[in-house]
């Protein structure tokens, strides 16, 4: 573009010098055939020796030939009639000496006189060195105006973009809000508006199915608790042996309901909370995790099992402790009750965090492996004994998923592997 | 122990009578969160069972409120959420203790008197005694008969907190909660294993039961003394 405006430009000066050079040519020619028709050639030639002897202030040196009609010479500084035709009063450029190019003009004054003006081309060079340093000097100028403005605008747009960021980080709801109705919205404010009025609609239904399982839980809660006050009043009039264990088994079935109620509650919970950490603090695992190791170690060896574990130091993980616990609990849980007898369970937790808990019993069927972790599964291979809601592998990978964990099932030589990691594809690593 | 149990279920609250004057304590009732603020604010308890949803107040604000008007009675903060995190909302709500309906009545007399206990200060000191047996603190260390035990870290914080709650019935959740720091009962016997080795352990060697089992509920620590 600037290449383009340059040769504009110098074209533009070299024409308007050529016009002015033509300009002035015949203004002089002019002039001197007036002088001619009022004083004759002997006032012709004074004037144009006059001329010559004129120092230009302008640098545009003229040149002058009074000759007869053969090209003889009577007056002026150039020796040699050019190229041109003074019938005619022909113009053209013609050269000075060996060094410059002029404009000349010729005519015929009378029948035996010609008289030819000749300007030199002004030197363009001065000019277009000015010019040259406009240009340079505007399109530096240009060219920061224009480095500062995208600068602005980048850092304008950078901290438009980082304050909708922190907003959606921080879950700052005001910010969220005037988000969602921008005045002026531009690209950046609709989809900033977008997001947020989507954050608002999850905001919504994760409060509705806060309030929705508050009650629930307060509905159901509230009568087995009074079932519950019944029963044990009928227990303490002291009926006998066989109604007094069947009281008793009601109880325990409405203990088995409410952790069944509070299981269900918590997965649904962990899943409408994935991805938000609020509440959310760094937490030792390779504490939590021997902690829990050393508390089974006895129940370990009251089953007959070996219980090992392998715990690197200062794996610490972001999240909430409890839940955290929950699901360690929840595999030796499981492993406890399907390990074969006599059999080993280890336990090893490395950095990422990569937990696994691999036990010596039948092992999940390939088929089987994602169905254990559906609410309310059994596996085929559960002995007749197991208890539990059916729920544990259920909530435990909830709550991974709430961490932003995955919980899968690894092939094993023999019983099962459970492993805890960063993201699905890498458990099995 | 004089109670006050601020709770808007009636028959709720007549059954909260029975359970607390079957032990010989006093219990006053109301039924609204501005009649039981008022409450407590005028009169003196040991200890405030709080229903966490109440028809003109939410629980976790009236905490706020009793601790801005001065009541530092030590409240158990009663609810029909008892998921984790509901307990841990009600605890930095600023409930001493959190516990969900339905409940056993002993399991909530056993966290009253130990909330009374606390709040008393009798736990605190550097040996404590009960019956034939001794818990050095500091040293971590425990005798019967002056006959020394010896226990493994864990057991030891196990009998710990049974010296801390001598005579009184220790339940499952606290133990749970209180030594392991586990806010649920997982479904492997880890608290029956562990209760037992400590049993094995204290009672070795001596002709009177040293670990009480209380069918259901919990554990109590005995005296040791033959009867």
């Amino acid at each position: 573009m600037l290449a383009g405006l340059w040769w504009t430009t110098d074209q533009t000066i070299q024409e308007t010098f050529a016009a002015s050079t033509r300009e002035s040519v015949d203004v002089d020619l002019t002039g001197l055939v007036d002088i001619y028709s009022s004083g004759g050639q002997v006032e012709l030639e004074k004037r144009i020796d006059d001329r010559l002897a004129l120092n230009p202030t302008d640098g545009v040196r003229a040149h002058y030939l009074l000759a007869n009609r053969s090209g003889k010479r009577i007056a002026g500084d150039l020796t040699e009639w050019p190229d041109l035709d003074p019938a005619i009063s022909e113009s053209g450029d013609i050269a000075i000496g060996n060094r410059s190019d002029a404009y000349a003009r010729a005519t015929l004054i009378s029948v035996d006189l010609q008289l030819l003006v000749a300007h030199e081309q002004p030197e363009r060079s001065f000019l277009l060195a000015r010019v040259s340093l406009v240009f340079l000097l505007g399109g530096a100028v240009f060219v920061g105006c224009t480095a500062l403005f995208a600068q602005i605008a980048s850092v304008r747009v950078r901290d438009r973009v980082r304050r909708v960021s922190d907003a959606f980080r921080r879950h700052d709801e005001p910010a969220l809000d005037r988000m969602a109705a921008p005045r002026n919205p531009d690209e950046i404010d609709q989809i900033a508006s977008q997001a947020s009025q989507a954050v608002k609609r999850a905001r919504q239904l994760t409060q509705a199915y806060r309030d929705t399982s508050e009650q629930i839980a307060h509905e159901i809660r509230t009568p087995l608790m009074h079932l519950d006050s019944r029963i044990m009043k009928a227990i303490a009039r002291q009926p006998d042996q066989s109604t007094t264990a069947e009281l008793l088994e009601a109880r325990a079935d409405i203990k088995r309901l409410v952790s069944t109620l509070e299981a269900l509650l918590d997965i649904a919970a962990s899943k409408a909370d994935r991805g938000d950490w609020k509440g959310m603090n760094p937490v030792d695992f390779s504490s939590t995790v021997r902690q829990i190791c050393e508390l089974y170690q006895d129940s370990a060896e009251d089953a007959g099992y070996h219980l090992k574990w392998e715990i690197a130091e200062d794996v610490n993980v972001l999240g909430d402790e409890a839940q955290l616990r929950r699901i360690v609990t929840n595999l030796l849980d499981n492993a406890f009750k399907y390990n074969r007898p006599g059999g080993d369970i280890t336990v090893s937790l490395q950095p990422g965090p990569h937990l696994s808990v691999v036990d010596q019993g039948p092992g999940i069927p390939a088929a089987e492996r994602e169905k254990i972790f559906e609410r309310f599964y059994r596996g085929t291979t559960a002995g007749s004994g197991t208890q539990g809601s059916g729920m544990g592998l259920a909530l435990a990978r909830a709550i991974a998923q709430r961490h932003d964990l995955y919980l899968g099932i690894c092939d094993n030589e023999g019983g099962a592997r459970f492993v805890l990691s960063p993201g699905e594809g890498s458990e099995c690593v | 122990m004089k109670l006050l149990y601020i709770e808007d279920d009636a028959r709720a609250a007549a059954e909260m009578s029975d359970i607390v004057r079957e032990q010989g304590d006093t219990l006053a009732v109301e039924s609204n969160g501005a009649d039981g603020l008022r409450r407590a604010g005028l009169e003196s308890f040991d200890v405030i069972i709080l229903d966490r949803m109440l028809g003109d107040a939410d629980g976790l604000e009236l905490i706020q409120r009793l601790r801005g008007i001065g009541v530092s009675t030590p409240i158990l903060m009663l609810s029909a959420l008892g998921r984790t995190s509901d307990r841990a909302e009600g605890l930095e709500a600023g409930a001493d203790d959190y516990l969900a309906k339905p409940f056993e009545p002993i399991e909530l007399i056993a966290r009253v008197r130990a909330l009374n206990r606390r709040a008393s200060g009798r736990e605190h000191s550097a040996v404590i005694l009960f019956g034939t047996f001794e818990c050095h603190v500091k040293a971590r260390t425990a005798f019967r008969d002056n006959q020394h035990i010896g226990l493994s870290p864990r057991e030891f914080e196990l009998f710990r907190y049974f010296m801390e709650n001598a005579g009184e019935v220790v339940t499952r959740e606290m133990l749970l909660r209180d030594v392991w720091n586990m806010s649920f009962d997982p479904q492997t016997n880890v608290v029956d294993v562990n209760i037992g080795r400590l049993r094995r352990k204290l009672e070795d060697g001596f002709d009177s039961p040293a670990l009480e089992t209380v069918w259901g509920t919990g554990y109590r620590l005995l005296q040791g003394r033959a009867s």
